[in-house]
């Protein structure tokens, strides 16, 4: 066992935190499929440097889908306004899907099969070699040291947008910053994993981190170990019952949601009757 | 220094000939006609794994860790070759690092290897769709490629397994008189639609078309691996009523409802076929599925 799934396990090891760590922004902004429609965007830049004939694995299509990720954090940063009628995860939403059905129109014109497309965008984590978790841990590593160092604007910026418009940041800047670099995590992670694995890692430790405790460390802490424990026990079971292994991990987080949930559910029932028998004495 | 070397290396000889002596060959196969053909040749000297499932896309193959734990043990790979796993098998290989199959390792069987493909392009852009450089790889439906495939194999199990070299060798002649009687039905059963046009979803079919003298040259896919378009389905549906087209051929794993809309356009039939053993009830051999493809297409055609 130990032998096939020994580069997954630490895919699953050394990667996720940033993920955790994003997606707690992610739920509290309330911005949910952000990271799809990310993703969507790079695959819709990969489309394009198909149509201008690029071979898929050089330099320059990874730029260009790293330039349509950067154009999608633009927009989502700068409609993004102080206060809307309109919801931010409606624009999301309509940024995924006018990005797959432009994807779908470029294809028909370039005649392109999407098989080749499919494969570089939507990795498997049975398959990483060494050296793509190595250059995606350097990445985040890069990308977690940035987000370190301005983690209080940030943090301003995702929990509290009215105090930093009063202290007169420029929450649309701050807003760009975020979204670039979330995109990049994202679309390099998708490469890796795929998908639904991207957006478990981000959303499912986020919800049980803050569903479980109030302060960010604590939440972060939960989240990280929820997010190996979910990783590693996922991949076991892929191995065990010869499961397609993302799919496996997806529902192991699935059923440790249920687990934190009803376990928060009845530590809030047992929660008014403790307070009333500490009352009475 | 040299004698402890030489000495290892005979050590490791006769280790190697009383493990091949006594255990099984294990044999993993891409795909199901590989795994059939494999079965056929090698008998009960040889423990067959299949990877890809015969009713799906050999385009896509989704990878269970239990794939790369077979590459791991397998004394022989059967590949197709000529790119059609392509997208998949490339790193399940890399991650089961087997010298045994290794590329160029005795180990190692790539099907397409010395066989003359059809429809190599001679201009290999992309522009073209899914095109496949080395020319079509669905080459298997063809009864006497498969005679030259079920060849190459049993040459490689000899090779692998040199005590039981006969038996391979005695199994492939059996499997090749039993296509050649069977090639005389399959035509005489054919012969009646000689030249007749057949439309189909996807190119799989050319080796077929070219064997048994039908037309396959109109497809509901605008170019391979490329969903249909209204216009094109237009100019399919137009092409199918000026030439006549009864059938329209159609894979497990296609746009069923695609097929439904021209076929009631123009009032050909659906022939539900396939390209794999196992895919159409009762086709677990390769010959039942050949019988079964060319029932199935006589059929279609003989109705109207």
């Amino acid at each position: 066992m130990w032998e096939v799934m020994f580069w997954p396990c630490v895919a699953c090891v050394l990667l996720p935190w940033l993920l955790v760590y994003l997606g707690i922004h992610v739920v509290q902004r309330g911005i949910i499929f952000i990271d799809i429609a990310m993703a969507q965007m790079a695959s819709l830049g990969i489309c394009v440097a198909v149509l201008l004939h690029l071979d898929l694995q050089s330099p320059a299509t990874f730029a260009i889908a790293l330039g349509f990720t950067l154009v999608g954090a633009v927009i989502f940063s700068f409609t993004g306004k102080r206060s809307s009628q309109v919801p931010q995860e409606a624009l999301i939403g309509i940024a995924y899907v006018v990005a797959t059905a432009a994807a779908v129109l470029l294809l028909s014109r370039a005649a392109e099969g999407d098989e080749e497309i499919k494969n570089m965008l939507v990795g498997n984590i049975l398959l990483v070699s060494p050296a793509e978790v190595w250059q995606c841990f350097g990445l985040f590593a890069a990308v977690g040291v940035f987000h370190g160092l301005l983690r209080q604007q940030f943090m301003l910026v995702s929990f509290d947008r009215e105090a930093a418009y009063q202290q007169g940041m420029r929450v649309r800047w701050w807003d760009f910053l975020f979204y670039a670099s979330f995109g990049v995590v994202v679309t390099s992670f998708v490469r890796i994993a795929g998908v639904l694995l991207v957006f478990t890692y981000l959303i499912v430790p986020a919800v049980c981190g803050i569903s479980l405790a109030g302060p960010l460390r604590k939440r972060l802490l939960i989240g990280w170990l929820l997010s190996l424990a979910g990783g590693v026990a996922g991949l076991f079971l892929s191995f065990r019952f010869d499961l397609p292994s993302g799919a496996a991990i997806v529902c192991t987080f699935g059923a440790l949601l249920i687990l934190v949930s009803s376990a928060a559910a009845i530590r809030d029932a047992c929660a008014p009757a403790r307070a009333q028998r500490a009352q009475r004495h | 220094m040299t004698r402890t070397k030489s000495l290892f290396i005979a050590l490791a000889a006769v280790l190697a000939l009383v493990s091949t002596a006594h255990a099984t060959l294990n044999v993993v196969a891409t795909l199901p006609d590989f795994g059939a053909l494999a079965s056929e040749i090698g008998g009960d000297k040889v423990e067959v794994t299949v990877l890809a499932k015969a009713t799906e896309d050999s385009h896509f193959v989704d990878a269970r860790p239990s794939f790369i734990v077979k590459l791991r043990n397998a004394d022989v790979l059967i590949e197709g070759g000529a790119e059609l796993e392509t997208g998949w098998l490339p790193p399940l290989l890399q991650n089961a690092r087997n010298e045994k199959i290794a590329t160029g390792a005795p180990g190692r069987v790539v099907a397409a290897e010395g066989l003359r493909l059809m429809n190599v392009p001679t201009d290999v852009t992309r522009a073209a769709g899914d095109v496949h450089a080395l020319g079509n790889p669905h080459y298997m439906i063809d009864p006497i490629i498969a005679k030259t495939v079920a060849e190459h194999i049993a040459h490689a199990f000899a090779a692998c397994d040199a005590a039981n070299a006969a038996t391979y060798e005695a199994n492939y002649r059996t499997f090749a008189a039993t296509i050649d009687a069977r090639l005389q039905e399959w035509g005489k059963t054919l012969l009646p639609f000689k030249g007749a046009n057949v439309a189909a979803y996807h190119d799989s079919w050319p080796y077929l078309a070219h064997r048994f003298g039908l037309t396959i040259d109109t497809f509901l896919e605008p170019k391979p691996g490329i969903p249909p378009s209204p216009s094109h389905l237009a100019d399919v549906i137009e092409k199918m009523k000026a030439q006549h087209s009864k059938a329209i051929i159609l894979e497990p794993f296609h746009n069923r409802k695609i097929a439904e809309k021209v076929a009631a356009s123009t009032g050909a039939k659906i022939i539900d076929a396939a390209q794999y053993p196992g895919a159409l009830p009762n086709t677990d051999t390769y010959v039942a599925l050949i019988d079964a493809l060319v029932a199935r297409i006589a059929a279609a055609l003989r109705e109207q």
